[in-house]
Parts: structure tokens; C-alpha cells; sequence
């Protein structure tokens, strides 16, 4: 009795673990290895393989590491090289050796310089105080930032800095990238922070494939934003104007142009010493004679802290110089008559006053119509192609 | 036989005396061979650094810049305030018409001290006796496209209406009184080189000094006045310029 009644006893024992053991297995009717008498899910499902089709290759710009096929499209870093074409009579561009130009940073560069997104409240771009139509200036004194706060120099007009070999009307920046440091973070310009431009810009939707394909790098920062935006100003060339087509047997120039050229061109009215070679400018500082001392605006010696250097400032190319005003550093001067009337009365003395300004108090003294004759050469540097290319 | 034997010893004599010592002749050179009868074209030398200064005065005395204490050959006071000019084709001669090319343009601004000393490294230490130097650019390198790119462009650039190329020399300051300036430019007025070239002894290579009697401009032999009018489209003013500076502007020691 006694062993049935255990024979009984391990066979209930029996059944009972065998009813426990569930069957493992796929339970999902759609996967391909579905098992109907499965009890437990045990994430073996296998499913119909979606085929990723995609570049496979991780050094690529467009790895997508959930392809499942390799189609060949990996693009990888090639950047096109950006070629400046010289002028004539222009020397070799400064191009910094570890920002060489390229068409991928050309054209993030004008993106950076039209897009609002620089600004701390998304309202000014670098575009609204260099208008192209104004050659790359602004008509107004003084440039408003975002706060509504106005500065006290004139907006430099943006044409062939590529040849400048300082930045600002008193040099303080020696390269285009370092100078585009700082209308960012100026509190009467943008008034933003490197900082939240960089994480702004790494959550666009746009910007960090651009900057990959400028310059290969996963994280935007500061470094490369303004290198974009360099790389964009030297770009800004001008060379096709009236006085060029003149000078390249074109165009003829009118009476009135051409005695305004000889007027230009020789020591009767001396603008070409300053506004030298075809570049208009020589990249050098002077003070002109617009105020007796004190000045108000020291200009280069603020960068120098040298006394000799009180109240100079960078010449300006005359490029364009019509749509530019107003003039000097101060934008004291709303017209191209004003500025030659300045010339012509010989300017006022300080004890820094260029040589060059020969005759103070006397001046020029060129005839009305020798002064037209001025305005009008200096509208041959007008090159209409610049403000709509 | 002995006819033949004396024929060729004839002829071996005939080339033994043909036959001259090569070798260094220079003796200057680190491998002169003194018994050389015929230059081998290999001499070594002695690397050097050759050392230049420029130097400027005004009657005699060191130039101080930026201050009306100066009096001139006609007896105005004036100031020197900018002074740049070019050298070109600065020349290292030794007496047997050997020369050696230190540098085809050199830039000096009085302001910038840099240009003030020209530094060549690695010339041959030879008997060098004299120097030569064109101040200014001739007719052949006076043209705007050759030097786009030195350090003197765009503001040396002589306006091609006045002839084109580049200035020669800007001297610049006030006259009488500080309300006018004067400036003593000088260059290839409407395409007239005024160019001159000066050739003077040296004793150290190591160690030129190229002087510039700043006053001598106005005079000797004739004696010019300073003027608020340029002088750059004045060939009469630019003609007295060269002569006087031929004359006695450049000293070497």
C-alpha cells in the first residue's frame, strides 16, 4: 500500500511542476517565429528584416548607424576650395593660414552675417549695420544695438577688408575673426554671450550640419563661427568700377571726372597719399585736422596709449564712397561736399595733425567748380555690381 | 728605337709643364691653396652675419622727431615728423670686382624700429671693401606691380597720373610754424628717374652703418627752401634734390 501511495504522491508532484512549466517562445502573431503554444515572451521575435538602406562607413559626414545596407551615398569632408581672384593692382589677400577659404565657409559665413540668431533677442544680424545696399555701411551716424542703445562711431563700410591689415577706425582688431568677436558680445550691439550662441546654434536644425561641412566638427563653438564669418567679409570685393573700366580703356570719363582725377592725383588736392594705389587707402592712421584738443575720441591712441597717436584714425578705402555716408569716424559729414569742404578749408590744428594737411587754416582753396569736379571723380569708385551681386 | 724613346720623353715633358695646380686661389677663402696657378672654383668661407644700421642726423646730432627745433640752410625752423624712404640694390664689393647682392629693396621708417637694421645671415666672409646702394628705385624696378605685396605698398605708391612706381623718399613735418607742413617727397616725377646710386668704402661687414645727413638735402651744392606745395610734379625741385643728395646726404663707417 505503502508504495502506491507514493507512486501516487510523486506522479500529483509530477503533474503539478509540469502544469507550472509554461512554454517559452515568441508571442507576437506578426513576428516570423511566432509560437502559438507559447505561454511566455521570452524576446526571441524575430521580425521581417527591414532593410536600412544607408552609408555604413562611421567616418563619414553622413553615417547612419542604423543601416542595414550600404548604398554607397557616405559623403565624407571635402571642402572646395574658395578661389579670391586678385585685382589688378591689388596685392595677394591676407588670408590667416588656419582659415583658408572655402565655399562650404563662404557661404555658412554670409548665413552667420544675415542671420538675426547672433543677436540675444533674435532681432539684428550683422547685415543690419553693414546694409549691402549701402556698400556694406549704414546710413545712419550711429548704429542702435539691440537695447536701443546708439554707439559713437560710424559702421565701417565692409569693401576689400580682405586687404586690411587692421580692423576698426582706430585698428584695435588685426584680424577679420578676432574683429568679429565683438559685435556679439558688445552691450550696445548685439548683447548677446558666446556662450548662448553656441548652444542656439547647436540646436538649430541647420547650422551643425554647415559647420560640418566647413570644417568637420560635431560642436559649433565661438572659434568657428567667426572664421565663417571672415571667410564671408573677404569675399566682399570690389573692382568693377567706372574708374577701373576707365583706366582698363572701357568707359570714358567725363570732363568734370577726369580734372577731379587730376585734382585727386596730384599735390593740388593730395587725396592720394592717403587713398593710395588701387586699394584707395594705406592702411595706416592720420589725423586729419577735424577738431582742436581736447579730443573727444582719442581713436588710435586707444589701441596704442601713445600721445603721437591722439586723435588719428584709419583710413578709409573711397570705394563706393557715394553710398556710404556719411563720413569720418564720427559720421560728422553727411555728403561728399561736406568732406571736401573740410579738405579745402585746411582743417584745424592739434598737435597731431598730419603733416599732409599742409595749410591749416587755409586749406585747399580750390574753386567751386574744382570742388564738383572732386565729388564727381570720386563717384567713378561707384561699382553698382558689389550692392546687387 | 732610341729615336722613338726620345720623342716621347719629350712629349711627357711637353705636358708635365702644361699641367698647373688647381685649387682655391682666393686668399680670404678657408681652403686658399697659395701654390694653385689655376682657380679650382671651390673656395669655403667663413659664414657671416652681415649687420646694417640706419642712421639719421640733422646737422650732425642724432634725429629727434616730432619737434620744431631744427633750423635749415635758409634759416627756417621746421620739425621732422615722418621720415620713410627705399634702398635698393645694397651691394657688397671686394676689390677684384667681386659682388655680392644683400638685398633688392629695403624699406626704412624712423618710425618703425625694425627697419632700422638689416640683418642677412650666411654671406661668405670675403675681402669686401666697399658698398653700394641706389637710393630710391631705377627706371627698371620703379613699377607699381613689382612690390605689391612688401611692406612699403600701397603707401609709398607714386600716383600713376605723376609718372607711376613709387615714392622715393617721404620727409614730412612743420615749417615756420606749426600750421604748415611741408613735405620733401621725392621720386620719378612724370616717369624721370631721379634715382642715384652711391658706392662707399667699408672696413666691417659685420657691422655698416649707412648715415643719412637729413639737413644736406637743402643744400650743397644748392640751397632749396621748404614750401607748403607739393613738390612731386617739380622736376626743377626734384633735379636740385638728387644733386644735393649725391652730393653728401649718405656717409658709411
Amino acid at each position: 500500500m505503502m508504495k502506491i501511495g507514493s507512486y501516487i504522491y510523486l506522479l500529483v508532484i509530477l503533474i503539478l511542476i509540469y502544469s507550472c512549466k509554461k512554454e517559452e517562445g515568441c508571442m507576437d502573431p506578426s513576428a516570423l517565429n511566432y509560437n502559438n503554444d507559447a505561454q511566455i515572451d521570452n524576446g526571441s521575435c524575430n521580425y521581417e528584416i527591414n532593410n536600412i538602406e544607408g552609408c555604413m562607413d562611421s567616418l563619414a559626414l553622413n553615417y547612419n548607424p542604423e543601416a542595414t545596407i550600404e548604398n554607397e551615398s557616405c559623403i565624407y569632408f571635402s571642402i572646395t576650395p574658395y578661389i579670391i581672384e586678385t585685382p589688378y593692382g591689388f596685392p595677394n589677400m591676407n588670408i590667416p593660414s588656419d582659415n583658408p577659404m572655402t565655399v562650404e565657409g563662404v557661404f555658412l559665413g554670409e548665413k552667420l552675417f544675415k542671420d538675426p540668431i547672433l543677436s540675444a533677442n533674435n532681432t539684428l544680424a550683422c547685415i543690419d549695420c553693414h546694409q549691402q545696399n549701402f556698400s556694406f555701411s549704414e546710413p545712419n551716424q550711429f548704429s542702435t544695438g539691440i537695447n536701443n542703445i546708439q554707439g559713437t562711431r560710424n559702421a565701417s563700410a565692409l569693401i576689400n577688408i580682405g586687404w586690411n591689415t587692421s580692423f576698426n577706425w582706430d585698428g584695435s582688431s588685426l584680424t577679420l575673426e578676432k574683429q568679429a568677436f565683438e559685435p556679439v558680445t558688445n552691450p550696445i550691439e548685439m548683447h548677446n554671450s558666446w556662450s548662448n550662441v553656441e548652444i542656439v546654434l547647436n540646436l538649430d536644425s541647420d547650422y551643425p550640419g554647415l559647420f560640418k561641412a566647413a570644417f568637420n566638427i560635431n560642436y559649433i563653438d565661438s572659434s568657428h563661427i567667426v572664421k565663417a564669418i571672415a571667410q564671408y567679409e573677404r569675399t566682399l570685393i570690389s573692382a568693377n568700377s567706372k574708374l577701373d573700366r576707365y583706366l582698363n580703356n572701357e568707359e570714358q570719363l567725363t570732363v568734370s571726372e577726369l580734372n577731379g582725377y587730376a585734382i585727386f592725383n596730384t599735390e593740388k588736392g593730395d587725396c592720394f597719399h592717403c587713398h593710395a594705389s588701387q586699394l584707395f587707402m594705406d592702411n595706416l592712421f592720420h589725423n586729419n585736422g577735424l577738431d582742436l584738443e581736447p579730443f573727444l575720441d582719442l581713436g588710435r591712441a586707444k589701441v596704442t596709449s601713445n600721445a603721437l597717436d591722439n586723435g588719428k584714425f584709419k583710413t578709409p578705402t573711397l570705394r563706393n564712397i557715394e553710398m556710404t555716408a556719411p563720413y569720418m569716424h564720427d559720421g560728422r559729414f553727411a555728403t561728399l561736399e561736406e568732406v571736401v569742404e573740410h579738405y579745402d578749408s585746411g582743417g584745424k590744428y592739434s598737435t597731431t595733425v598730419d603733416p599732409l594737411m599742409k595749410k591749416l587754416g587755409i586749406g585747399l582753396q580750390l574753386s567751386n567748380q574744382e570742388k564738383k569736379d572732386l565729388v564727381a571723380y570720386l563717384k567713378t569708385l561707384t561699382d553698382n555690381e558689389f550692392i546687387t551681386q | 728605337m732610341k729615336k722613338i724613346f726620345l720623342f716621347f720623353i719629350l712629349i711627357f715633358f711637353f705636358f708635365s709643364a702644361c699641367k698647373k695646380e688647381e685649387g682655391c686661389m682666393d686668399p680670404t677663402a678657408t681652403n686658399y691653396n697659395s701654390e694653385a696657378t689655376l682657380d679650382s672654383g671651390d673656395c669655403n668661407y667663413v659664414p657671416v652675419n652681415v649687420i646694417i644700421h640706419f642712421n639719421h642726423y640733422v646737422n650732425g646730432t642724432e634725429l629727434v622727431a616730432n619737434e620744431m627745433i631744427y633750423t635749415n640752410p635758409s634759416n627756417e625752423n621746421y620739425s621732422i615728423q615722418t621720415l620713410r624712404y627705399l634702398i635698393s640694390d645694397i651691394t657688397l664689393h671686394t676689390n677684384n670686382e667681386t659682388e655680392t647682392l644683400l638685398d633688392e629693396v629695403h624699406f626704412i621708417d624712423i618710425s618703425i624700429d625694425s627697419t632700422l637694421i638689416l640683418n642677412i645671415p650666411h654671406i661668405n666672409y670675403k675681402n669686401y671693401t666697399s658698398i653700394s646702394f641706389t637710393m630710391g628705385l631705377d627706371s627698371i624696378k620703379n613699377n607699381t606691380n613689382l612690390f605689391l605685396n612688401e611692406n612699403f605698398f600701397p603707401s609709398f605708391v607714386w600716383p600713376e597720373f605723376l609718372g607711376g612706381g613709387y615714392h622715393y623718399m617721404q620727409l614730412e613735418g612743420d615749417f615756420n610754424t606749426v600750421f604748415n607742413g611741408y613735405a620733401t617727397h621725392t621720386g620719378a616725377t612724370n616717369g624721370v628717374d631721379f634715382s642715384f646710386n652711391k658706392t662707399l668704402p667699408i672696413a666691417d661687414i659685420t657691422n655698416i652703418n649707412i648715415n643719412m645727413e637729413i639737413t644736406n638735402w637743402y643744400k650743397n651744392p644748392e640751397t632749396l627752401n621748404l614750401t607748403s606745395d607739393g613738390i612731386m610734379g617739380n622736376i626743377d625741385k626734384q633735379v636740385i634734390l638728387q644733386a644735393n643728395g649725391i652730393e653728401d646726404v649718405f656717409s658709411v663707417n
